[in-house]
């Protein structure tokens, strides 16, 4: 399954008033492409820090669903941030990781152990409620309405191709911290 | 030198309610035991007990983004591991929340395996650009207080460095 397929299939079932944070990388450049009209705060660096913004959000915002949108890339980097979230348990965080098995954006070099990693099993060993593992659009497209569903805490992983993520051109008209005013604007003008 | 550790828990989670502080992510030291606790017990904050302290760094962070204060507590050791994420909220970012930070290896340590940690945070926090504040006496505590509003002003981390006498006063403490 391409990303970009995987990533539509989430556009496709998300409610308007769900927020997405997504972490960086290919997965970004998926969701981005999308052109979703969900609020969506995109992490960038620092790497590895996507899971823990997601909880710190979805505690601050117990009246929006968070829909984490992450690659395996940044997952794999602070993996103790599952234990984190499961303790914690917030019931409005939803997670999707993207598996490719690789560093797309840094040269699509392999993660350590690439092919031989459950995160599923990583996942419910750290104590989530509810897992699920999608393998192809069918079970995707399954698996994402079973996530959202959900009366709580979630993680999904979804297998997905490698497929080349070069660096784009320029590094875009706003930085970092004009997103986030921007972000923090949309998110109280909706309430 | 004055209070002990239940009393001068008492002052400083008054100030980060005075603050406004309503989430906050902890990763245990012995010294800092009375205040987790205090925490821990405060109906009015949300408490997150995270694996790594670049973990609360996020939450914090993640809990600006969505317009609540938080305060990360931690020893000095996690704003050494947390380098990265400190300076990427701070400077890339621009999320605002607070450090509490035990300040182990110093004066008043007698392990050591606790001096090195004494020995660099502060120009480590200074290469990094964060703001810091020592707080020496519970005396002093008012500095939480101000720091929150420092830190919301600068759109960046604050961090509190926090001795032994000020967490747990004559107390006696590993």
């Amino acid at each position: 399954m391409r990303r970009s397929v995987a990533a539509k299939l989430v556009r496709e079932r998300l409610d308007p008033k769900d927020v997405v944070l997504c972490g960086l990388g290919s997965t970004a450049r998926a969701w981005r492409e999308e052109k979703a009209p969900q609020a969506t705060y995109y992490a960038s660096d620092p790497m590895g820090m996507a899971p823990a913004l997601a909880l710190g959000l979805a505690l601050a915002r117990p009246d929006r669903r968070i829909v984490l949108l992450e690659g395996d890339g940044d997952l794999a980097m602070n993996l103790g941030a599952l234990i984190t979230i499961a303790g914690a348990a917030p019931a409005n965080l939803r997670l999707a990781v993207f598996i490719n098995d690789r560093y797309e954006t840094g040269g699509g070099q392999a993660l350590p152990n690439a092919g031989r990693i459950s995160y599923v099993t990583l996942a419910a060993g750290a104590g989530w409620p509810w897992t699920g593992e999608a393998h192809d659009e069918k079970q995707a497209a399954r698996l994402f309405s079973a996530l959202l569903d959900l009366p709580g805490l979630g993680l999904l992983a979804v297998h997905v191709d490698a497929e080349p993520s070069p660096y784009p051109p320029d590094a875009g008209p706003t930085s970092q911290a004009e997103d986030r005013a921007v972000f923090q604007r949309r998110l109280s003008d909706a309430d | 030198m004055s209070g002990d550790g239940e009393a001068n828990a008492e002052r400083i989670v008054g100030g980060l309610l005075r603050a406004g502080v309503e989430i906050a992510a902890s990763l245990p030291d012995s010294w800092l035991s009375p205040l987790i606790e205090r925490i821990s017990n405060e109906p009015r904050i949300k408490h997150i007990r995270v694996t790594r302290e670049d973990d609360g760094v996020g939450i914090c962070a993640g809990a600006a983004l969505g317009g609540k204060r938080a305060v990360l507590v931690c020893q000095n050791a996690g704003l050494l591991l947390s380098a990265n994420a400190l300076a990427g909220y701070a400077h890339h970012h621009q999320l605002p929340f607070l450090v509490l930070a035990v300040y182990r290896g110093s004066y008043e340590d007698r392990f050591y395996y606790q001096m090195y940690k004494g020995q660099v945070t502060e120009p480590v926090l200074e290469a990094l650009r964060i703001p810091f504040h020592i707080v020496d006496r519970i005396e002093d505590v008012a500095i939480v207080e101000e720091a929150v509003r420092e830190a919301t002003l600068a759109r960046k981390p604050v961090v509190v460095l926090l001795r032994r006498a000020a967490l747990l006063g004559d107390a006696k403490a590993s």
